[in-house]
């Protein structure tokens, strides 16, 4: 030590609040414990959510609505633990009477804390979502970024962060942090299990992305503009519960002076009305047609009209068209319509388009949803034929190699139905001449074949049981019947045959006039 | 008066730590002895604004510390340096000295200079960037000195702030006391008497809550003669003051 004059007192410099903030700020940015919790985080989302968001078709709307929960549940319990542990620093270090006795209000100095573990834990998600975005940047053929579901998983840590800084503050002990950690997962794992069809309250869960019970919709950002209803009502109640539990920690940890205690109040409360407003808009919410939630109160009716867009099409014998979002199946897709359309190309009533339509939503009792097209399959002057992808379906992600099996084993027949007008209650020689043009087409479904009969080459897979009305396999002919014997027989004749006799009874063929027996 | 203590005590459950303590202090080192279990820290912690008082009266830089704008007064003037010192081991020397200056309020273009300036006077200039966790026991003493100091504080309260130290660091420190109680009030907790008869004007003695003496170190020096146990003058003075105030 040595004795030296300290410097003599100045004239008063005047104090910069920001400055000294900022500096407060960028010492507890370097020694935060957030810094060294990024890598474990960044981690949890590669290994647990990168992976899986990439694997769903590069659709805007899936990558975004996977990305939310992914990200929340990947990032929630890093974060929590690491503001628990931050929380709970001043006593674990016992500096509390050391720190205690300074100037700055308590509250200000945790929240310095609290906003740099928050930082950190903020910068390590927009680098996960920096590369989603990237990457489907480079994969979609159409659309751009949908920003709210990432705009509500960057919400979500703050309030995490708040909650786990809160915890550590509050009971400070080395036991914390690992216990809020746990905690955090659990709380937000579990906290959709109580979601019961489109009003519930439990959707404002930041893992909450979609209708719970149907998951993202493709359609959104494609067919429909993306509908913030839920995602604005997530933010609000993150933003409130954050703003509530740091209000609540100010006056908890003894807001000194009287107009801070009145502030903290104040913020408190604004943040509970906040958050639990947030609530009550969620329970409101319905599931839209276009297959989103949509809330009355925060609903944009002009979000309801279709984007428009430039499709792409094919160049088979009847064009296929899909949305440009969908460009990538289109090669797939028209190769697996192609002996089919080759089949039914230039008779009167045929498609002049196949086109690709929206899937539409319809919430039933409880978690039940039915949902297809929104009117008949073929319609329109030229006629067109409207078709669903199976990718654009809820369920289980399906391949490229799927999705074209499923494409000639469901779409295939319902267009050639839809030409001889065979469907339930139609006639046995319209059976028989749809089954018929299957054979042509080599495109018979499996469960149309004779049992034992090798499917390779002629036939495809039978199709999935798909829900929904468009969804539903073609029944047709059943093999030995009558009906199958003529089908057998129709299909056996050359090409030009079959096509002279269709565009000769085609319409008597549609209009049910025709039987079995006045069949060539 | 910086220091103006008028009945205080302070309980913490059925204890009594501070028992009707009355004290007054102007600029200058003063020196609170006492054995293990005196109340010095429990005092030493009423004054720092740490824990409040549970009856009595105290004034400090001439304010009261019960209302929260002249309770943030009395801390922007205020040095402390606890009888534990906690720190975060990551910090470096300055950094922690720095984070002190920006929770003491002071204004942030002085606060560089001010941290230089501190490190410094408690020899630990070469190790401002050194991490705390890697620094022995005695340089943490210096560098809670050090963050007590940085405001150049009207009140600088030290809790044993010579334990750890060795010889030369302890003489190098009654020095920077000396020097720092020409401007301001330090009060040093100790129970090392001879820190007392270096470098405080006036010392008060106490004993189970209470101060049963209050002088000059030469006074507690005379009520030692001839009495008492004990090494040095002082030493005996002191231990001549306890045994008289212990039935």
């Amino acid at each position: 030590m040595t004795v030296t004059r300290a410097p003599a007192r100045s004239a008063p410099v005047t104090s910069r609040p920001g400055l000294a903030a900022a500096r407060l700020l960028r010492l507890e940015l370097r020694h935060n414990a957030m810094l060294w919790m990024m890598p474990v985080a960044v981690a949890l989302f590669w290994v647990t959510a990168e992976r899986k968001i990439m694997a769903t078709p590069p659709l805007w709307s899936l990558r975004a609505a996977g990305l939310q929960p992914d990200a929340v549940l990947a990032f929630a319990s890093p974060v929590a633990g690491a503001a628990a542990w931050m929380g709970s620093r001043e006593s674990r270090r016992r500096t509390t009477d050391l720190v205690n006795i300074t100037a700055r209000p308590r509250p200000v100095r945790l929240l310095a804390t609290w906003a740099a573990t928050t930082c950190w834990a903020l910068v390590a998600y927009l680098v996960c979502v920096a590369v989603v975005y990237a990457v489907t940047a480079q994969q979609a053929t159409w659309g751009g970024p949908l920003w709210w579901p990432a705009v509500v998983a960057a919400a979500s840590l703050p309030a995490v962060s708040a909650l786990g800084f809160a915890a550590g503050t509050l009971v400070p002990s080395r036991f914390t942090a690992p216990l809020v950690t746990i905690a955090a997962f659990f709380v937000l794992a579990l906290s959709t299990q109580l979601i019961n069809g489109s009003q519930s309250y439990w959707q404002i869960s930041p893992v909450v992305a979609a209708p719970w019970d149907i998951g993202p919709d493709p359609g959104a950002g494609t067919f429909y503009p993306y509908q913030p209803d839920l995602p604005i009502a997530q933010v609000m109640f993150l933003t409130g519960l954050t703003v509530a539990v740091l209000g609540a920690l100010t006056l908890s940890t003894g807001a000194g002076a009287r107009s801070l205690r009145r502030s903290a109040v104040a913020v408190t409360a604004a943040g509970l009305l906040a958050a639990g407003t947030a609530v009550a808009l969620a329970g409101t919410g319905r599931l839209d047609r276009h297959g989103m939630i949509a809330i009355p109160a925060l609903h944009d009716a002009a979000s309801d009209r279709p984007l428009r867009y430039t499709p792409v099409c094919s160049h088979t014998a009847i064009p296929v068209c899909l949305n440009p979002a969908y460009a990538s199946y289109l090669p797939a897709t028209a190769a697996a319509l192609a002996p089919t359309l080759d089949q039914i190309a230039g008779l009167p009533g045929a498609p002049a388009r196949i086109s690709q339509a929206a899937v539409t939503y319809r919430q039933g009792p409880g978690n039940s949803v039915g949902f297809g097209l929104a009117g008949l399959p073929l319609s329109g002057v030229p006629p067109v034929f409207h078709l669903l992808l199976p990718v654009e379906l809820p369920g289980p992600a399906v391949t490229t190699t799927e999705q074209a099996s499923q494409v000639r084993s469901i779409i295939g027949p319902s267009i050639i139905a839809s030409v001889t007008g065979d469907g339930p209650g139609a006639s046995q020689a319209q059976h028989a001449v749809t089954t018929a043009l299957l054979m042509a087409a080599r495109a018979v479904p499996s469960h149309l074949l004779p049992p034992g009969t090798p499917t390779a080459g002629n036939s495809v897979p039978g199709p999935p049981p798909v829900a929904g009305t468009d969804g539903e396999p073609y029944v047709g002919a059943a093999p030995g019947s009558p009906a199958y014997a003529a089908a057998q027989r129709f299909a056996a004749l050359p090409a030009a045959a079959r096509r002279g006799w269709l565009v000769r009874h085609l319409a008597a063929l549609r209009a049910g006039r025709l039987s079995l027996g006045q069949l060539p | 008066m910086n220091v103006e203590i008028t009945g205080l005590t302070r309980r913490f459950g059925r204890t009594m730590a501070v028992a009707a303590v009355d004290l007054q202090a102007g600029p200058g080192v003063f020196g609170l002895l006492g054995p293990n279990g005196a109340g010095k820290t429990s005092l030493l912690r009423v004054m720092a604004t740490a824990i409040p008082p549970t009856s009595g009266r105290l004034r400090l830089l001439g304010r009261d510390p019960r209302g929260s704008g002249p309770r943030r007064e009395i801390r922007r003037r205020l040095g402390y340096l606890p009888q534990n010192l906690g720190y975060y081991r990551g910090f470096t020397v300055a950094e922690f000295v720095e984070y002190f200056a920006l929770l003491k309020e002071m204004p942030s273009a002085r606060i560089p200079l001010a941290v230089a300036a501190a490190v410094d006077r408690v020899g630990l200039a070469d190790q401002s960037r050194a991490r705390l966790r890697t620094l022995s026991g005695g340089m943490l003493r210096r560098v809670g000195i050090a963050q007590a100091i940085v405001n150049e504080p009207e009140l600088l309260l030290l809790d044993e702030p010579t334990a750890g130290l060795d010889p030369e660091q302890r003489m190098t420190f009654r020095a920077l006391l000396r020097d720092l109680g020409q401007h301001a009030t330090i009060v040093v907790s100790t129970h090392l008497v001879e820190d007392v008869g270096a470098a405080c004007a006036r010392v008060a003695l106490m004993d189970r809550g209470k101060i049963i003496f209050h002088g000059t170190p030469g006074d507690l020096t005379a009520r030692g003669e001839g009495h008492g146990t004990g090494d040095a003058p002082l030493e005996r003075g002191y231990s001549a003051v306890l045994a008289a105030a212990r039935p």
